[in-house]
């Protein structure tokens, strides 16, 4: 186990390094010059050479470039042009906040949406599948932040008890709960839609093969049927889903952020690349990137648990 | 077996009938109509403390950067600052008149306009423990900011000073390289203007952008990122100990969200607000006061003199009459811009109303074009991805589209178009010169040849140069008034550069909230303030 786990992240190193050079040359890309930003206009020549002098923006890019990978084997991110503090410092505050939000939505979507999926995916074909994939074109369809204001507009404003902004006090539990139940369900009701949706048609895929008829014709109970048989072999495109939409909610939620006033890593990587902060665009995306990597890492150790085909090919084979 | 024919059709209908409802509920606005309801607020969160005392949570749209005045910029980092620091000089809140604030009265003047000399107050403290303010602090400050190594974004604003140096510990002494009145605009407290501790830059360097230290009614307190800026009382302001015991400045993007975070009691101010929906909204709530005043800028649609055929001031003069600035204002900002007719508002001692005007004519902008022969040129309008200049711009084209003009538009990302804007190349932008109340902030910006380029001069306007360097020595107010007048009735006869409207400035205070003032440059200001 510690072996597998060693070799899967020494697989992911090259994808990192890939992750961070790519993002390193296309900001360069970009238009604009970071000193006259941070500066504005009317900055005389001699502070815009300064600056680009401290930020290392003179030099040939590949020379900054093999500047910057010297910092990242010493632990040095670099420091935020803006705010002068390193990287890390303003990073680390947002880290929370929208690991939480990503773990309370997905999780609320994966509550409500497998078993909508499956009770769809069985009654196919009555009202209760007409329903639920009603409700899912509303969840794909209807904006996320659309789907906020609503929530905040008609919920926050008349029960107080639902805060309309903010992450809550750090390390106060309760009222980092609070504070999370709207946004989770905002952006939960939109993943829910795609994950009862994938549910529903890897079930219905799944039902129709011989084995389940099989056990059907056997005797064994419905219920045991459908939990056993049928989700467990529907399971692998499921957590598939929940794993890529939670990948995909650390670093993406920043609508659910912007609308809810809360601080996560899509919103400040946002603002950094339109003020062209470059060290935090870099450290952003590369915890970004890594989280990913986790995510993905113990997504095919759940699927290998759940699935002894999995489990035989990836882990006894190596 | 299990789709009956009944069943077919029912899918396809509700589907139909959720896409139907959701466009009814959720076409133009996004807020139903059940915040008309004024909410009885949950009086949970606010202080029910008397006359002294509390906390004053304040609505910022986006997150803090930087206080360091070397640098500082963006309405919400001036906000903190502005209660952590003071200049020698500074605005009267309501009537921007300069007075004293660190100096114990007016500077005395040299006959020649070149030597300012200051007393200060004795006794100023600096937070944290950094001792009495000193004339070396000034100097400091001053030179730091003028040091090419420092980078700041101000030297040029500061670059009229030859040399500043402390006869005492409590005289300042500075000498100008040419006579210039608005010299007291660059000591007032705002942005450059405000005095750091010297001692506390050499022992804070770089930390010193988030934990500064000054003179002010407030200290910095703790930094949440992406969330709060906190600032507590300082007991020993020379000015008194502030009413309030700390200021929270909280970031919420959204002014829909935060209108509703104000109405709960989440919040207690939201100032600079644009959404004109919030605005009405919020004026019609009884627990909630909004307070509205003309800012210290005015949009403007600057030309490019130096494209043809825009260098024919009848064409520029046709546009300024083709575009129907009074509708933009009405119904697209619906209360939220005002009037301008020139690039100074009332909120300038130096405004004047006696110009040239351009009221909005469509069949005299036709003539003006044919006569200058320019029916159909193609105009391209340059415009940053910004709600609302993006959208604005729209409204100007279909108007110059009317009128034969063959009116482009091209947004591009903010960053591109300060690019762009800078280059010179462009035919026209659509900007505004933000600041404090100095008249050659936005004057000098737009209309002096020494500014472009790099700037907002596209085509080297250079009809008042003269004019306004014989302005800028004159300090007796009632000739100042007279020569910036002048300026303003040449650039209107010339309209480089066509003013589009004034901000309208409008801030939300919860019932409790009193005593505040609200100044004309869009940064909030709570000393004064007392909360029942």
């Amino acid at each position: 186990m510690i072996r597998y786990l060693g070799l899967r992240m020494l697989s992911a190193v090259p994808t990192l390094i890939g992750v961070v050079a790519v993002t390193f040359f296309l900001l360069r890309a970009l238009p604009g010059d970071p000193a006259v930003i941070l500066l504005g206009e009317f900055a005389t020549e001699e502070s815009l050479a300064a600056l680009r002098a401290e930020l290392n923006l003179d030099q040939p890019v590949l020379v900054q470039f093999s500047e910057y990978v010297r910092g990242i084997l010493t632990l040095d991110f670099g420091n935020s042009a803006i705010t002068r503090q390193p990287v890390m410092d303003v990073l680390r505050p947002a880290i929370l906040p929208s690991l939480y939000l990503a773990l309370a939505g997905v999780g609320f979507a994966t509550i409500v949406g497998v078993p909508a999926g499956i009770t769809s995916a069985v009654r196919q074909g009555t009202w209760i599948d007409y329903t639920v994939m009603l409700l899912t074109i509303g969840g794909i369809s209807f904006p996320v932040f659309w789907v906020g204001l609503v929530a905040i507009v008609t919920i926050s404003a008349n029960f107080a008890y639902f805060p309309a902004t903010g992450s809550g006090v750090v390390g106060d539990v309760a009222s980092t709960v609070r504070h999370l139940i709207l946004p989770a369900i905002v952006l939960g009701f939109a993943v829910a839609a795609y994950i009862a949706r994938l549910t529903r048609s890897a079930m219905l895929e799944v039902m129709r093969q011989s084995y389940v008829i099989a056990a059907e014709s056997l005797g064994i109970p419905r219920r045991k049927v459908i939990l056993r048989f049928a989700l467990r072999n529907a399971l692998a495109p499921i957590l598939g889903v929940i794993g890529v939409s939670f990948a995909w909610a650390i670093g993406n939620a920043i609508l659910v952020e912007f609308v809810f006033a809360r601080s996560g890593l899509g919103s400040l990587i946002l603002r950094a690349v339109s003020s062209r902060d470059y060290q935090l665009v870099q450290a952003g995306v590369l915890i970004l990137a890594i989280s990913v990597v986790i995510v993905n890492t113990l997504l095919d150790m759940v699927n290998s648990v759940v699935d002894p085909r999995v489990r035989a090919s990836t882990m006894g084979g190596r | 077996m299990r789709r009956t024919s009944t069943t077919r059709w029912l899918l396809p209908l509700g589907v139909a009938i959720a896409l139907v409802a959701s466009a009814c509920g959720g076409g133009g606005d996004a807020e139903p109509s059940s915040t008309e309801a004024p909410a009885a607020p949950e009086s949970s969160a606010t202080e029910d403390s008397p006359a002294a005392g509390g906390t004053l949570r304040v609505r910022i749209g986006g997150d803090v950067g930087g206080f360091d005045p070397a640098s500082i910029f963006q309405i919400e980092n001036q906000s903190v600052a502005g209660h952590v620091f003071n200049g020698l000089l500074r605005y009267n809140e309501a009537t921007n008149e300069i007075v004293p604030d660190l100096a114990t009265e007016m500077p005395t003047v040299s006959g020649d306009g070149l030597t300012y000399t200051f007393t200060l107050r004795q006794g100023v403290q600096f937070h944290a423990g950094y001792g009495e303010l000193k004339a070396s602090d000034v100097v400091f400050h001053y030179e730091r900011i003028k040091n090419p190594d420092t980078g700041s974004r101000y030297a040029a604003q500061v670059a009229i000073i030859d040399s500043v140096s402390a006869v005492d510990d409590y005289t300042v002494v500075f000498n100008l390289a040419s006579p210039n009145a608005n010299f007291l605009h660059t000591v007032a407290a705002f942005n450059q203007g405000w005095i750091v501790s010297e001692a506390a830059v050499q022992d804070r360097g770089d930390d010193f952008n988030l934990n500064p230290v000054g003179t002010g009614p407030f200290e910095i307190g703790e930094y949440i990122p992406g969330e709060s800026m906190s600032l507590t009382a300082f007991e020993d302001y020379f000015g008194g100990r502030a009413s309030l015991d700390e200021v929270v400045f909280v970031v919420i993007p959204d002014e829909s969200t935060a209108e509703v975070a104000l109405v709960n009691g989440e919040i207690d101010a939201i100032f600079a607000l644009s959404s004109p929906d919030v605005v009405d909204r919020l004026r019609g709530n009884g627990d909630v006061t909004v307070h509205q005043r003309t800012a210290s800028f005015v949009n403007n649609l600057v030309l490019n003199i130096s494209k043809p055929p825009l260098d024919d001031v009848r064409v520029r003069q046709a546009i300024a009459h083709g575009i129907n600035r009074q509708a933009i204002q009405d119904d697209y900002f619906r209360g939220l811009r005002g009037s301008a007719d020139s690039w100074l508002t009332e909120a300038f001692q130096e405004y004047t109303d006696d110009l040239r005007t351009y009221p909005y004519d469509p069949e005299r902008a036709r003539a003006l074009l044919e006569e200058a022969g320019a029916v159909g040129f193609t105009f391209e309008i340059t415009g940053p991805a910004l709600v609302p200049y993006s959208e604005q711009v729209v409204f100007v084209k279909n108007d110059l589209d009317a009128i034969g003009i063959n009116t482009v538009l091209n947004i591009v990302e903010r960053a591109d178009y300060g690019a762009l804007r800078a280059s010179g190349n462009i035919m026209a932008s659509v900007t505004s010169v933000t600041g404090p109340p100095n008249p050659e902030n936005p004057l000098v910006t737009l209309f002096a040849s020494a500014s472009a380029p790099p700037g907002m001069n596209h085509g080297s306007y250079s009809a008042v140069d003269d004019l306004l360097a014989e302005a800028r020595a004159i300090s007796d107010p009632a000739a100042r008034a007279a020569a910036y007048g002048e300026i303003q009735r040449v650039v209107a006869e010339d309209i480089p550069a066509i003013p589009m409207y004034s901000y309208q400035l409008a801030t939300a205070t919860r019932a409790g909230v009193e005593g505040y003032v609200q100044n004309s440059y869009y940064t909030f200001y709570a000393y004064p303030i007392t909360l029942r």
